[in-house]
C-alpha cells in the first residue's frame, strides 16, 4: 500500500465514518430517552436516500428542496412508529420490544421496496465544484468535506441539546425512571415522541448524505443500521462523543482494510470489529455510563 | 393422572392424523408445504427453546441453518461423503460453529445479543459469497444429492415427508423431556434472572451456552434436511429475511410453547406459500404479522385465542358459567 492509496483510503474511510457516526448519533438519541434500541434506524437512513431520489425525479425538486422535505417525511414515520407501535408495547418484556423493531425494519425496507422499485439507485454528487488540491497527487473532494462538516455540526448541537438543555434533562429523567418523570409533570409520550422524530431525522440525513457515495436500495437499510450500531459500540455506548470517535474509526478501520484484503469481505471486518470489541470491551474505547450503570 | 394419560391418547390421535394426511391429500403442492414446514419447524423448535427457556434472542439462527446446509452440500458434492454421514457431520460442524461463536456472544444481553446475532448472519453470508472454490461464491452448490440411509432412498416428497416429521417428532419428544428435566427447570429461572440463577447453584453462562448449542445443531440439522430436498444451497437463502422468518414462527406460536412453535412454522409456510405469487408483499406480510402479533397475542396464536375467549365469554356468560369459568 503506496502512502497516496493510504491516504486516499483514509479520506473515504473519513467520509463514510462520519456518515456512521451520524447513524450512530440516531441509537443514542432514542436510547438515551427511552432505553429502546431501534432495530429499524438503518432504515430511516435509506428512506432518507431513496425519498430525496424520489422527490427529485419525481417532482424534479432541486436537491435541497428534496433532501428537506424527505426528511421531514421520515420525521413524521418517525413519529407515527412511536405511537403506533412503541408506546402499546412500553410495558412489554425487552424481547417484545426488540422484536417490534425489528419487525418495523422488515416492514418498512418491504414497503420501500414496494414503493421505490428493488433497484440500487444513487444521487449525484452534491456540489459539483473541482476538488481541493492537497497532498501532489491526492485530491479531498469538497462533498466529503461538506458531509463531514455536516456530521460533526450536527453532532455537537444535539450534545448541547441533551447535555445543557431543559429538553435533555427531561429526556434522561424518562430514561432513568419513566413514574418518577411523569410524576414530575414531565410529558413522557411527548419526549420519547420528539426523541423518535429527531433520530429518524438524523437518520434521513444521513441517508442523504450516503447516497451519492454508495448505491441505496430498499434492503440496505439493515447493514447501515449495523455499522452504525458497531460505532456506536466500539465508541461507548449512549455517549455523543462516543457514536464519533466510533464512527470515524469504524469508516477507517473498513475503508484501510481493502488496502490489505479482498474488498468483498469489507462487511466482514467491521462485525469481526463489533465482535472483538464486545468481547474485550463493551463499554467501549471512550467508556460508558449506561453500559456499566445498567449491569449493576 | 388422568390429564396425563388424555394428553398422551391425544397425541396418538394426533400423530396418526398427521401421517395419514399426505395419503389422504395426494397433492404434491400438499407434500411441498409440508415438507418444508417440518424443515422450519425442527429449527423453530430449537429457537423456541433458546428464546423461550433461556430468555435470549437470536436472529442469527439462519446463519446455523446456512452453515448445516453448506456442510451437507460441500461434503456430500464436493467430497463425496453419503448424506447419511453427511448429515451427522453438519450437526457437529454446526454445534462446533455455535460453541465458537456462543462463547463470546453470549456474554451478551438483550439489544447487544440481538445486534451481534445479525451480524453473524452478514459475516456468514460474506464468508460464503468470497469463498467461491469451496462454496460456489454466490451461485451456491447444485445438484446435492436426495438423502439416502442404508441405500434407501429418500427421493419423493412423500418419504421425505416422513423422514421430516419423524425427525421431528423424535426431536419435539427429546425437547420436551430436556424442558421438563432438571436442565429445564434451571434454565427458566435462568431466563427470569440470572443473579438470582446464581445465587442457588446454577451457572447462567455455562447453562445459555449448552441450550445455544443445541438449539444451534437444531437449525443446523434442519438446514442440512433443507439443503437436501431442495437440493441446492446459495447465499441469499441463508439471510436475515430467514432468521426473520424462524423468530415469526416461533412469535406465533407463543414463546417457550414447543407445541406452538411447530404450529407457528406450519401456518407460516403455508402463508408463504399463499403469497409466493406475490412476493414483492411477503417482507411487509412478514413485518405486519409480527408487529400485530407482539401487539395483540404476545401470548401467541392458540394461548392468545384461548385467553381472548376465556375474557368475551366471561364478559357476556351468566353467573353459573362465570363460577366454573372461575374454578
Amino acid at each position: 500500500m503506496t502512502f497516496e492509496i493510504f491516504v486516499r483510503l483514509a479520506i473515504a474511510g473519513l467520509t463514510t465514518g462520519a456518515i456512521y457516526s451520524l447513524i450512530a448519533i440516531g441509537f443514542t438519541t432514542i436510547y438515551r430517552s427511552s432505553n429502546i434500541l431501534n432495530l429499524a434506524q438503518g432504515e430511516f437512513v435509506m428512506l432518507g436516500g431513496l425519498l430525496t431520489i424520489f422527490f427529485i425525479h419525481r417532482f424534479s425538486l432541486s436537491y435541497l428542496a428534496a433532501g428537506i422535505l424527505s426528511v421531514l417525511v421520515v420525521t413524521l414515520i418517525g413519529f407515527l412508529i412511536q405511537r403506533l407501535v412503541i408506546k402499546p408495547l412500553m410495558d412489554q418484556s425487552l424481547l417484545i420490544l426488540i422484536m417490534a423493531t425489528m419487525g418495523l425494519s422488515v416492514f418498512i425496507s418491504g414497503s420501500a421496496a414496494l414503493v421505490f422499485g428493488t433497484s440500487p439507485k444513487s444521487l449525484p454528487p452534491i456540489i459539483h465544484v473541482e476538488p481541493v488540491l492537497i497532498i501532489s497527487t491526492v485530491r479531498i473532494n469538497i462533498q466529503s468535506l461538506i458531509i463531514i462538516g455536516v456530521s460533526v455540526l450536527l453532532i455537537f448541537i444535539l450534545y448541547l441539546i441533551s447535555h445543557h438543555t431543559f429538553y435533555g434533562k427531561a429526556m434522561e429523567a424518562v430514561s432513568t425512571d419513566r413514574l418518577g418523570a411523569e410524576l414530575v409533570g414531565i410529558p413522557r409520550d411527548l419526549i420519547m415522541m420528539i426523541s423518535f422524530g429527531a433520530s429518524a431525522a438524523i437518520g434521513a440525513i444521513a441517508g442523504i448524505c450516503i447516497t451519492p457515495i454508495i448505491f441505496t436500495q430498499y434492503n440496505s437499510g439493515a447493514i447501515l443500521g449495523l455499522k452504525g450500531f458497531s460505532a456506536a459500540v466500539i465508541g461507548g455506548w449512549g455517549r455523543y462523543s462516543g457514536a464519533l470517535t466510533g464512527g470515524i474509526l469504524l469508516g477507517l478501520i473498513e475503508s484501510l482494510s481493502v488496502g490489505i484484503i479482498p474488498s468483498g469481505y469489507k462487511d466482514a471486518v467491521s462485525f469481526t470489529a463489533l465482535l472483538l470489541i464486545l468481547y474485550f470491551r463493551p463499554k467501549g474505547i471512550l467508556g460508558s455510563r449506561a453500559l456499566s450503570e445498567s449491569r449493576k | 393422572m388422568i390429564r396425563r394419560l388424555y394428553i398422551k391418547r391425544m397425541e396418538v390421535y394426533f400423530i396418526i392424523i398427521l401421517g395419514l394426511l399426505p395419503l389422504l391429500f395426494d397433492n404434491i403442492l400438499f407434500h411441498h408445504i409440508m415438507v418444508i414446514a417440518g424443515i422450519y419447524a425442527i429449527a423453530a423448535l430449537g429457537l423456541s427453546l433458546f428464546m423461550g427457556y433461556a430468555g435470549q434472542i437470536s436472529i442469527g439462527h439462519s446463519a446455523f441453518f446456512g452453515i448445516g446446509g453448506y456442510s451437507m452440500a460441500v461434503l456430500t458434492v464436493k467430497y463425496g461423503v453419503s448424506s447419511f454421514f453427511s448429515l451427522m457431520a453438519a450437526c457437529f460442524i454446526t454445534g462446533l460453529a455455535a460453541f465458537l461463536v456462543g462463547k463470546p456472544v453470549l456474554k451478551l444481553r438483550e439489544y447487544f445479543l440481538a445486534l451481534a446475532t445479525i451480524g453473524l448472519v452478514r459475516i456468514f453470508q460474506v464468508m460464503v459469497t468470497e469463498m467461491g472454490g469451496l462454496t460456489g461464491g454466490i451461485a451456491g452448490i447444485y445438484d446435492i444429492p436426495w438423502f439416502s440411509v442404508f441405500g434407501f432412498r429418500f427421493d419423493t416428497l412423500l418419504k421425505q415427508f416422513y423422514l421430516v416429521w419423524i425427525i421431528l417428532y423424535v426431536l419435539f419428544m427429546f425437547t420436551r423431556n430436556l424442558v421438563h428435566s432438571k436442565y429445564g427447570r434451571a434454565s427458566i429461572v435462568v431466563a427470569a434472572n440470572e443473579d438470582i440463577s446464581k445465587t442457588i447453584g446454577i451457572n447462567p453462562a455455562s447453562l445459555k451456552l449448552k441450550i445455544f448449542i443445541l438449539s444451534a445443531v437444531y437449525a443446523g440439522l434442519a438446514g442440512a434436511l433443507f439443503a437436501s430436498v431442495l437440493t441446492s444451497v446459495s447465499p441469499g437463502s441463508f439471510g436475515l429475511d430467514m432468521s426473520m422468518i424462524l423468530v415469526i414462527m416461533v412469535i406465533i406460536g407463543g414463546i417457550g410453547s414447543l407445541s406452538g412453535s411447530v404450529a407457528g412454522a406450519v401456518l407460516l409456510t403455508c402463508l408463504i406459500n399463499f403469497i409466493s405469487e406475490s412476493r414483492q408483499f411477503s417482507l411487509s406480510i412478514f413485518g405486519i404479522i409480527l408487529i400485530l402479533f407482539l401487539i395483540f397475542l404476545p401470548e401467541g396464536i392458540f394461548r392468545g385465542i384461548g385467553l381472548r375467549w376465556i375474557e368475551i365469554v366471561r364478559t357476556y356468560a351468566d353467573d353459573d358459567w362465570r363460577k366454573k369459568l372461575d374454578r
